[in-house]
C-alpha cells in the first residue's frame, strides 16, 4: 500500500493547536476548581481577618474583597484580573500579589531546575547500565536504590542530608537561597523521589527497544556500540521518561513547600506554606493557579517534544 | 520479531484458580515474606502498642524531658527511647503512631479506591464521552497539587483525623481510575463479556461477575502504592503542623518536633524517620511482589 | 562458483537454556556458499533457519550460545570473534537483510542518515561521498526519485521500496555474503517477485554469495541454485535446486512440494496436499528421525536410533532411513485423509 508522503510541518502545526486547546480548557477548568476550593473551605474572610477577630473585622474584611458577592462574579472578577495581569493584593503584606510572586518564583523555578536535573543525571544512566547489563550487580543495585528511594519521606531525608552534610561535616550551608551551595541539599532532596520512576522506566524502556528490530539492524551493520545503545536506542526509549520528567518537574513544584520551608528557601512553597497560615487567600488562590499552570504547561511540552522526536505521533 | 524456537511456556496447572496460583506464587517470593513480615510486625505492635507501653503518649512529664534513649549513656529501660521535648515517653509515642498511619492509609485507601475504581470501570468498560469525561477529571486532578492543596482544605476547615482521611481520601484516587481504567478496558474486549451481553446479563451483573474479579490484580497493586502514599502525605503535612493535631501522635509530627533537637540529639528524629522508612519501605515491597506474581504468564 | 567457499559452516548447534532444560533448535547444521551462489534454505517456522543465520552473524540473543566444528568467512574463524572485529565484519564484509522492513528500518532517522551511518562506521568517507555512494545504490535497487528519498522517513515509503532500501543498505560496503532472512514474506505478492528479481540482478552483477531463507519453496526455483532443507533443527535434504525440485528425496521436501499450488495443473476446490502435525519441541538428543511423527514412510528403522546424512549422487544428500524403493506411494494421500 503506497502512502503518500505528507509535510512534516502541518500536521505538528495542527497537533500543538488541538494540544494548546485542551490545556486552556484544563487550565480554565483547574482555575474553577482552585477557586472553589478556597473559597468554599469555611468563611474566606473569617480566615482573613484571624483569629481574635470582631465580628465587624470580618464584615469589613468581607466587603473589602468583595466575598459578599456571589461566586460566579467573584470568580469572573478574579480571572479577569487575572488576565490583565493582576493578580489581587495580599491582605497580610500589603503588597501587589504580582510583585510577591515575581519575587518568590526565581527560586522555586532554580530548586525545580536542579532536582530534576540532579534525578535525571542519576537515574537515566543507571538505568542503561541496569539495562544493558540485567540481572547482574548494577542492576541490582538500581533497582535497591529504586526501592530505596521510593521509601524515604522528602523531609527525612532532608533532614537526614542536612544533618549530615550541614552540621557534621560542615560542609554545605543549611539555610537560605544566597548562593550556589545553598541549593544543592534542597535539589538533592527534592529531586531524589523521583529518580526510581525515572530510573525504572529508563531500565524497562531500555530493555524493550533493545530487543526491537530496529536495534537489531544496528547491530547486525556493525555500528560501535554507543551509536546503538544511545542513538538507536535510548533515543526512543527517552520519549516516555521525558514525559515522566515533565510531569515529575510539576510534582516537584508543587511538594517544594515541605524542602523550602526546612531550608528556608524563600520561593513559591515557603511563600504559600506562610500564605496558608496567614489564610491570605489572594496569594494562596494565585499560587495555586501559578502552579497549576505551570504543570499544564509542562504536560503539554512533554508530549509536543515526544511529538518532535517521534514523527509518527504526530501523524496519529 | 521472534527468533527463538518455539515459546517454553511451563505448563499452568488449570485445576487451581488464578487467585491461588498468585497466592503460591506470593508465598515463594522472597520480597514479599520481607515486607510482609515488616508489615505484619508493625500492625501487631500499633495493634498492641497499650499492652506493650504503660506510658500514655500524650501525657507530659516536664521534669524528665529529653532524656536519652538505653543506648546512650545516661539512658534507662525505664523510657528505652528516651523522652521528647515535653517529657513524653518517645517509644509510646512511636508506638501509638503507628496506629494513625495505619489507620489513615487504610481508610484513605478505602475511599480512593472506591472513587478511582467507579470512574476507571466507568470509563473503560463504557468508553466514548463517559471515558473523554473521566479522563479530563482525571487530568484536572493531576494538574492540581496535591500538597498544596490538602494544606489550604485542611487549614481554613481545620484540621481534624476524620477531616484528613476525606481529604486525602479525595485526592489519592487518580491512579486508581487510570489503572482500573485500562485494566477494564482489557478484560471487557474479551470474549466471555461478549457472550455475557449476548446472553442478556444486566450491566450490573456483568461488572460485578465478570469485570471486578478481574481486574482485582492490578487493583491491589495499585492499592498498595497509595497506601504508602498516603501515608507519606499524612507524615508530610503533620510535618507541616497541619495535620494530625496534638494530642494525637503522628510520626510526622513527632519529626516536626524533633527539627529543633537535630544538631544535638539527632535520634529523635531518626527514630521516627527510620519508622516512616520501614513502614513504606515493607508496604512496596509487598506492591512489588504482588504485581510479580499477577502478571500473566509468559510475560519475561 | 568456483575455488574456496565465502562461508563455510560445519556442524553448527545453537541451544538455549530454559526452565531447567535445554532446547537444542539449531542441530548439527552444516552450510557452505560459495562466491556468486545463492544458496535457499528452505523450512517452515520454528526449523531453526532464521537462528542458523543469526549464528552466523553473531547476534544470537542473549541466552542463545552455539557451538560448531567450523565456521570461516573466507577463511577467517568467525568462531572466537572479539566484539570488535565483529563490528568490522558484519555491515562490512556480511550483511544480513531482515524480514519485515518497516521495524528493521529505524523510524526516527531518515534513510539518508541511516546509511551514511553505516558507511561511515566502515569507510573514512565524507558526507558528500557518502551521499553520493547512497544515491548510487538506491538508483542500483531500482528506487525512483532517490534524493527525494535520502530525506524521507522510513515511514514515508512502501514496504517494497523499505525493502529495496534495505537491500542498498546491505550493499553499501560492498560485502562478499548477504543472508536474506525472509525478505519477501512481509510484501505484496506482486511486489515479491520484484524484490527477488532485484536480488539476482546484483548477484550477478557482484558476484556475492547470497543465503536465501524463506519458508516458501516457490520462491525457490528460479532463484537458487542449490537449495537447503531444514526441519527440526536439521539438514533434511540439500543439493542443486533442480534435483532437490524435481525429484524430493525426503518426506518433508515431498510434502513441502505437494502443497505449492501449481498454475495449470491444480484445479480449483482441490485441496492443497499438507503435511499434518506441527514441529516439535527440541530439547535432548535425538534417538530417532525427527520427522518421524510425520511422516507417511515411517517405519521401524526409522525409530531405531538418529539418522544420518548420506552422500548421494551431485552433491545431493538426504536424512532419511527409508529409500525410494520401500516407500508407498498412496502413503501421503492416506495420511492427508486421515487428518
Amino acid at each position: 500500500m503506497r502512502e503518500i508522503s505528507r509535510t512534516p510541518s502541518k500536521d505538528m502545526a495542527y497537533f500543538i493547536l488541538k494540544r494548546l486547546c485542551v490545556t486552556f480548557l484544563v487550565i480554565a477548568v483547574t482555575s474553577v476548581v482552585a477557586f472553589l476550593l478556597v473559597h468554599l473551605s469555611g468563611d474566606p474572610a473569617a480566615a482573613m481577618a484571624g483569629e481574635g477577630a470582631t465580628e465587624s473585622d470580618i464584615a469589613a474584611v468581607r466587603q473589602l474583597y468583595g466575598f459578599d458577592r456571589p461566586l460566579i462574579v467573584q470568580y469572573f472578577d478574579w480571572i479577569g484580573r487575572v488576565l490583565q495581569g493582576e493578580f489581587g493584593r495580599s491582605y497580610y503584606l500589603r503588597m501587589d500579589v504580582s510583585d510577591i510572586l515575581a519575587e518568590h518564583m526565581p527560586v522555586t523555578a532554580t530548586l525545580g531546575v536542579l532536582a530534576l536535573s540532579f534525578a535525571m543525571l542519576l537515574s537515566i544512566p543507571l538505568g542503561v547500565l541496569a539495562a544493558l547489563n540485567p540481572n547482574t550487580l548494577i542492576d541490582r543495585i538500581a533497582l535497591w536504590l529504586a526501592v530505596a528511594g521510593q521509601a524515604l519521606p522528602s523531609f527525612v531525608f532532608a533532614l537526614g542530608l542536612m544533618y549530615l552534610f550541614g552540621v557534621y561535616f560542615r560542609l554545605l550551608p543549611i539555610s537560605g537561597g544566597a548562593t550556589w551551595a545553598h541549593f544543592i541539599m534542597p535539589a538533592v532532596a527534592l529531586g531524589y523521589y523521583a529518580t526510581p520512576a525515572i530510573m525504572r522506566l529508563t531500565r524497562s524502556g531500555m530493555m524493550d527497544v533493545l530487543q526491537s528490530d530496529h536495534v537489531r539492524t544496528a547491530r547486525a551493520y556493525g555500528l560501535a556500540p554507543w551509536r546503538v545503545v544511545i542513538r538507536h536506542g535510548l533515543r526512543h526509549a527517552i520519549i516516555p521518561v521525558v514525559s515522566l520528567a515533565a510531569v515529575q518537574l510539576g510534582f516537584m513544584l508543587g511538594g517544594s513547600i515541605v524542602i523550602e520551608t526546612i531550608f528556608s528557601l524563600k520561593g513559591l512553597g515557603y511563600l504559600a506554606w506562610e500564605s496558608i497560615q496567614r489564610a491570605d487567600i489572594e496569594v494562596i488562590q494565585a499560587i495555586l493557579l501559578v502552579i497549576a499552570t505551570t504543570y499544564a504547561f509542562l504536560t503539554l511540552f512533554a508530549d509536543l517534544l515526544n511529538a518532535a522526536l517521534d514523527p509518527r505521533i504526530r501523524m496519529s | 520479531m521472534t527468533v527463538a524456537a518455539d515459546s517454553a511456556v511451563p505448563a499452568i496447572d488449570r485445576s487451581m484458580s488464578p487467585g491461588r496460583v498468585a497466592l503460591r506464587r506470593a508465598l515463594r517470593h522472597g520480597s514479599f515474606w520481607v515486607g510482609g513480615s515488616i508489615l505484619l510486625a508493625i500492625t501487631i505492635v500499633a495493634v498492641l502498642a497499650p499492652v506493650l507501653t504503660h506510658y500514655d503518649p500524650a501525657a507530659q512529664n516536664l521534669t524528665q524531658r529529653f532524656l536519652p534513649p538505653i543506648w546512650a549513656e545516661k539512658g534507662s529501660w525505664d523510657h528505652i527511647l528516651g523522652t521528647d521535648n515535653l517529657g513524653r515517653d518517645y517509644l509510646a509515642r512511636l508506638l501509638y503512631g503507628a496506629r494513625i498511619s495505619l489507620v489513615i492509609g487504610l481508610f484513605t485507601v478505602l475511599i480512593s479506591g472506591l472513587i478511582g475504581t467507579t470512574l476507571g470501570v466507568a470509563a473503560g468498560y463504557w468508553g466514548g464521552w463517559v471515558d473523554l469525561v473521566i479522563n479530563f477529571v482525571v487530568t484536572i486532578r493531576l494538574t492540581l497539587p496535591v500538597v498544596l492543596v490538602a494544606l489550604v482544605v485542611v487549614a481554613l476547615v481545620g484540621s481534624s483525623l476524620s477531616l484528613m482521611i476525606i481529604v486525602i481520601g479525595l485526592l489519592l484516587w487518580d491512579r486508581f481510575a487510570i489503572v482500573v481504567r485500562s485494566a477494564t478496558q482489557q478484560v471487557a474486549q474479551r470474549e466471555y463479556i461478549i457472550s455475557a451481553r449476548a446472553i442478556g446479563s444486566s450491566t450490573a451483573r456483568i461488572l460485578i461477575k465478570e469485570v471486578l474479579p478481574n481486574i482485582t490484580g492490578p487493583l491491589i497493586v495499585v492499592a498498595s502504592i497509595e497506601f504508602a502514599h498516603a501515608i507519606l502525605l499524612e507524615a508530610a503535612l503533620s510535618f507541616l503542623g497541619l495535620g494530625v493535631q496534638p494530642p494525637e501522635v503522628s510520626w510526622g509530627l513527632m519529626v516536626a518536633e524533633a527539627k529543633a533537637q537535630l544538631l544535638f540529639r539527632p535520634w529523635m528524629v531518626a527514630i521516627p524517620g527510620a519508622a516512616l522508612v520501614a513502614l513504606i519501605f515493607a508496604i512496596n515491597l509487598v506492591g512489588d511482589a504482588i504485581r510479580d506474581v499477577t502478571t500473566p504468564e509468559g510475560r519475561a | 562458483m568456483s575455488g574456496e567457499p565465502i562461508l563455510e559452516v560445519k556442524g553448527l548447534q545453537v541451544e538455549i537454556p530454559v526452565d531447567g532444560a535445554v532446547l537444542r533448535p539449531v542441530r548439527g547444521v552444516d552450510l557452505h556458499v560459495f562466491r556468486g551462489e545463492t544458496v535457499a534454505v528452505v523450512g517452515e517456522s520454528g526449523c531453526g533457519k532464521s537462528l542458523t543465520a543469526l549464528a552466523i552473524m553473531g547476534l544470537l540473543p542473549r541466552a542463545a550460545r552455539y557451538t560448531c566444528d567450523r565456521i570461516t568467512l573466507n577463511g577467517e574463524s568467525l568462531a572466537n570473534v572479539s566484539a570488535r572485529r565483529w563490528r568490522q565484519l558484519r555491515g562490512d564484509r556480511i550483511a544480513m537483510i531482515f524480514q519485515d522492513p518497516m521495524t528493521a528500518l529505524d523510524p526516527c532517522y531518515r534513510i539518508g542518515d541511516q546509511m551514511r551511518e553505516i558507511l561511515q562506521q566502515h569507510r573514512r568517507i565524507s558526507k558528500q561521498d557518502a551521499r553520493e555512494r547512497s544515491l548510487e545504490l538506491l538508483r542500483k535497487v531500482g528506487i525512483p526519485s532517490p534524493e527525494e528519498r535520502l530525506s524521507q522517513f522510513p515511514h514515508q515509503l512502501s514496504g517494497g521500496l523499505r525493502q529495496r532500501v534495505m537491500i542498498a543498505m546491505a550493499l553499501l560496503c560492498e560485502p562478499e555474503l548477504i543472508i536474506a532472512d525472509e525478505p519477501t514474506t512481509a510484501l505484496d505478492v506482486t511486489i515479491q517477485s520484484q524484490i527477488l528479481r532485484l536480488l539476482q540482478d546484483i548477484q550477478r552483477d557482484t558476484g556475492i554469495g547470497l543465503i536465501l531463507i524463506t519458508h516458501d519453496l516457490g520462491v525457490v526455483a528460479g532463484m537458487a541454485d542449490r537449495i537447503v532443507v531444514m526441519y527440526g533443527g536439521e539438514v533434511v535434504e540439500v543439493g542443486a535446486c533442480d534435483d532437490v525440485l524435481s525429484r524430493p528425496l525426503h518426506p518433508y521436501t515431498e510434502g513441502l512440494m505437494r502443497s505449492i499450488p501449481v498454475p495449470g495443473q491444480t484445479k480449483r476446490g482441490e485441496l492443497l496436499g499438507f503435511i499434518p502435525g506441527i514441529v516439535p519441541r527440541q530439547t535432548g538428543e535425538r534417538t530417532r528421525c525427527g520427522f518421524i511423527d510425520r511422516c507417511p514412510y515411517a517405519a521401524e528403522v526409522c525409530a531405531a536410533g538418529p539418522v544420518p546424512l548420506s552422500a548421494g549422487e551431485n552433491g545431493h544428500e538426504v536424512r532419511c532411513a527409508v529409500p525410494a524403493q520401500r516407500r508407498d506411494p498412496q502413503a501421503w494421500n492416506r495420511l492427508t485423509e486421515a487428518s
